[in-house]
């Protein structure tokens, strides 16, 4: 198959002997097989990515219902709209389906997957057995989370801490918490897939310092997953042998500690923060120096900083608890280190941006996801600062204000990157265009319904509404029928590109290899990919992100 | 890792990697990697042990005493010995010696296996002397120091995960023997024998470090 | 093996010498450390005897990962990536007892 992705079938009448019998089919990996067995039991890391893609868009879809539900509840301040307890539960389900099963597979599982080989020159990852493996093994654990939804749903809220999981709270707790122990493996196998390939797997040439930024975010992301998630496995076991035969650690009745639990849920679940940003990150790397036609501005800073990130976000889980009772030592270790993390992430966004300045700009619809995102992920690491500073945490700490903070960074950041990045590889991963105006209009809805919903929230957590309560002081109406209000513009927005990308599928004008003109070695195949990535072995670029504006002041970046 | 191989001892490239060196190298790396998940796995339980002890010293070491000190250093021992079989099954693997390489796998697994029957027999001893506090309906021992139970308990987690660990290492090993078995095994698949080999030898490291850790620095 | 052991061939007892040296020797240092262990673990011969027997457990894991597991011979991503763990495991514990042993 020939780089144009057609295939001249004059040279094969050409030959003698009868033709072999030909389905007028292309060969790449969608059309290769179509058997329903083809694709769920399949190695090709393509597809295995289709299937998270598939996946992960349910749950967004049940998580986002269920946040509808809870915006309309607080519509009202007396939680007139339903029972508390449906409050409660609607809340839970929202916070554990897109924390364990949209935000932390979104982009690692989806996009990792496709183009960390593509990218790296590799026929696929370096286990593609467990690839598949790992699938299954997040199903199994939807399929455990899902069942307790059914049943009748839990209010622990997303982070189940003690004694409120294990002894309090009524309804099937065990089954979601198994449900998450397993998620956890998947992505385990995801991130030591990664790890290992992006070691073994570059192409000859691909040095590390050629890889694309997007690699570097997701090898840091996949040793989070390694270094962090077996730590939440412990803790959940231990969390379910307590609710099941009351072992005590974790229960004051016999001198067990809830703090514990707090301190090893969030040695992992700080740390999945980053999980959620970093390849949110990868992906704002990809998409802005494609739209500004500009070589990365301080690549190697970004490549270290993505490193960074994932080191330090290991020492700063303590600010999570300063009000829970842990000794003021901690606490002031925790605040001091969690302001380190702010360095690296500047680190990023100035980069973000000074690759902007001077570029020749085109706001097309990746783009304009990629500047939302920085916006927004300014304004949420930036209150993130005041989270951490010990003195004004004891005033907002458990309001709004943390809630309107983690979704700056989960929605404006990760989201955001995850919608840029989907619209920005749709083409390669389907061989179809999208409409771009739909696409445009879609991308300014969701910023613009984005805003609404939680900048009030910031104010109201300022002001000292509490998260998590059914009903709130009347004088907190307003505010929140605003935010209410941004929420039904945000679920627009989000409504129209699972639209028109489904209509992309079968109606959208074929893709040409590089619709962007972007550098990378995913853009040098066809659109979509052969089976095994490339129909001749690629050749590795001299620099990465060789754009033809280049950066003039920085002369000496030889090596 | 490669070091002296024997003729005809080697591994059959799969279709996705350039080389038999490149896949031989990723497969080191992937267990590797996979170790480092389930030290930390069981680093946190052997914390959630020292915060016990840190807040409830006496009531831990006394629960700490009740523990069968001799049958868990006798098992140590099995474990030790495993660990040689499993490494002279490696050597073996290296050399072409298919027959003593299979016997050598199921010296491995048959240690393994008494390992766990003596981990059985002493969960039965536990029983009988009343140390489960988590069985609700059966009295327990040391009741009058409520907090004993959070270190009695946390032993039962962490043997019962090492366990499970063991038992499915069993398996593989029993599976990969029969497969291993067979006539021109080490000339495709020899690196398995040393994949699995690091994830034995690892198991057996949890337990040299659980041993102290539940057993003897409480006393 | 291809024959019993009495009947094998002068090279083939040699090999098998050579081969074996190394494990058999790790597995007499290991059961040394843990006779240390043990004998302390029983007799418990003075206070905070807890330290020594955490130093002798140290010994025993550096045998296992570097002798029984080979990382001296591995290339130095794998010596990376075996300490790795152990590293992080500090991280946790370290920064968990800034809690406990501060309160």
């Amino acid at each position: 198959m020939s780089a144009s992705g057609t295939i001249d079938s004059g040279i094969a009448n050409r030959e003698p002997h009868a033709p072999e019998a030909t389905l007028d089919r292309p060969a790449d990996y969608l059309h290769a097989q179509s058997t329903l067995r083809s694709w769920f039991l399949t190695t090709d890391h393509k597809r295995i990515a289709i299937l998270y893609l598939a996946s992960i868009t349910a749950f967004f879809i049940i998580g986002a219902v269920a946040a509808g539900v809870v915006r309309l509840a607080l519509v009202v301040p007396n939680g007139a709209v339903m029972a508390n307890d449906t409050y409660n539960k609607a809340f839970t389900i929202h916070g554990v389906v897109m924390v364990w099963f949209f935000l932390i597979p979104s982009i690692p599982a989806t996009f990792g997957n496709f183009l960390i080989p593509l990218m790296i020159g590799a026929k696929d990852l370096a286990f593609p057995k467990l690839n598949l493996t790992s699938w299954y093994v997040f199903m199994t654990g939807a399929l455990f989370t899902m069942v307790s939804v059914v049943l009748g749903g839990i209010d622990t809220g997303w982070t189940f801490y003690a004694p409120l999981s294990t002894a309090f709270s009524n309804g099937w707790v065990l089954p979601a918490l198994i449900g998450v122990t397993i998620v956890g493996f998947s992505s385990i196998l995801t991130g030591l897939n990664f790890v290992v390939t992006i070691h073994t797997m570059r192409a000859p040439g691909m040095t590390w310092f050629k890889l694309p930024i997007f690699v570097w975010t997701h090898y840091a992301t996949s040793l989070i997953f390694l270094l962090a998630t077996p730590v939440i496995t412990t803790a959940l076991i231990l969390l379910i042998m307590e609710r099941a035969f009351h072992i005590g650690v974790f229960d004051p009745a016999y001198g067990g500690d809830p703090v514990l639990f707090q301190h090893l849920f969030w040695f992992y679940s700080h740390p999945a923060v980053y999980i959620m940003v970093l390849p949110g990150m990868g992906v704002i790397s990809e998409i802005i120096p494609a739209f500004a036609q500009k070589k990365l501005f301080g690549y190697r800073f970004v490549a270290y900083a993505a490193i960074g990130l994932a080191s330090v976000t290991f020492f700063v889980w303590g600010h999570h608890m300063f009000i829970n009772g842990q000794s003021d030592l901690a606490s002031l270790a925790f605040s001091a280190l969690s302001f380190a993390v702010a360095v690296p992430s500047a680190v990023k966004v100035y980069n973000w941006t000074a690759t902007i300045h001077k570029g020749k700009l085109r706001l097309d619809t990746p783009m304009l996801y990629a500047m939302g995102y920085i916006g927004l992920f300014v304004l949420g690491g930036l209150t993130g600062l005041y989270l951490a500073t010990l003195a004004i945490n004891q005033h907002i700490h458990a309001t709004y204000f943390v809630v309107a903070h983690f979704h700056y960074i989960m929605v404006g950041g990760t989201v955001l990157a995850f919608l840029g990045g989907l619209h920005f590889w749709w083409p390669k991963f389907t061989g179809r265009m999208y409409n771009e105006a739909w696409g445009r209009i879609s991308a300014l809805l969701i910023f613009l319904g984005f805003n609404v919903t939680f900048f009030p929230q910031f104010i109201l957590g300022y002001l000292g509404m509490p998260r998590r309560y059914a009903t709130y002081p009347p004088e907190f109406q307003m505010l929140n029928v605003l935010s209410s209000a941004g929420a039904t513009i945000l679920a627009a927005g989000y409504i129209f590109p699972m639209l028109y990308l489904v209509y992309s599928l079968w109606f959208g004008r074929k893709a040409p290899v590089n619709p962007w003109d972007a550098k990378g070695l995913e853009w040098e195949t066809t659109s979509p990919p052969p089976t095994l990535n490339f129909a001749s072995p690629p050749e590795v670029p001299r620099v990465p992100y060789d754009y033809p504006i280049q950066e003039q002041e920085t002369k000496a970046q030889h090596r | 890792m490669s070091t002296g191989l024997a003729d005809g001892v080697g591994i059959k490239r799969a279709h996705h990697f350039e080389t038999v060196a490149q896949q031989r190298y990723a497969a080191t790396l992937g267990i590797w990697a996979w170790l480092i998940t389930e030290l930390l796995l069981f680093a946190a339980l052997f914390l959630v042990a020292l915060i016990v002890r840190i807040q409830h010293p006496e009531a831990t070491q006394e629960a700490a005493r009740h523990l069968k000190f001799w049958i868990g250093a006798v098992n140590t021992v099995v474990l030790i010995v495993s660990s040689l079989t499993m490494s002279m099954a490696i050597e073996f693997s290296r050399i072409g010696w298919q027959r003593a390489m299979v016997r050598a796998m199921l010296a491995t697994a048959a240690l393994g296996s008494l390992f766990l029957v003596l981990k059985g027999y002493e969960y039965y001893a536990d029983y009988e002397e009343h140390m489960m506090p988590f069985l609700g309906s059966r009295p327990y021992e040391l009741t009058a120091s409520p907090a004993s139970r959070l270190f009695v308990n946390l032993y039962y987690v962490a043997t019962l995960l090492h366990g499970l660990h063991l038992l499915t290492g069993i398996s593989l090993l029993l599976g990969m023997t029969w497969i291993a078995s067979k006539a021109g095994f080490l000339s495709r698949h020899q690196n398995w024998i040393e994949i699995y080999g690091l994830y034995w030898h690892f198991i057996d490291l949890i337990w040299i470090m659980a041993f102290p850790i539940l057993y003897v620095v409480n006393r | 093996m291809r024959s019993p052991l009495a009947t094998l061939s002068d090279t083939d007892r040699a090999l098998l010498k050579d081969r074996l040296r190394k494990p058999v020797l790790t597995f007499l240092a290991l059961m040394g450390l843990l006779a240390v262990n043990v004998t302390l673990g029983a007799t418990l011969p003075f206070e905070h005897v807890w330290a020594l027997e955490l130093v002798v457990v140290a010994a025993m894991a550096l045998v296992v990962l570097l002798v029984s597991m080979e990382v001296l011979h591995e290339p130095p991503l794998v010596k990376l990536f075996s300490g790795l763990g152990f590293f992080w495991v500090a991280i946790m514990v370290g920064m968990t007892l800034t809690d406990y042993l501060g309160r």
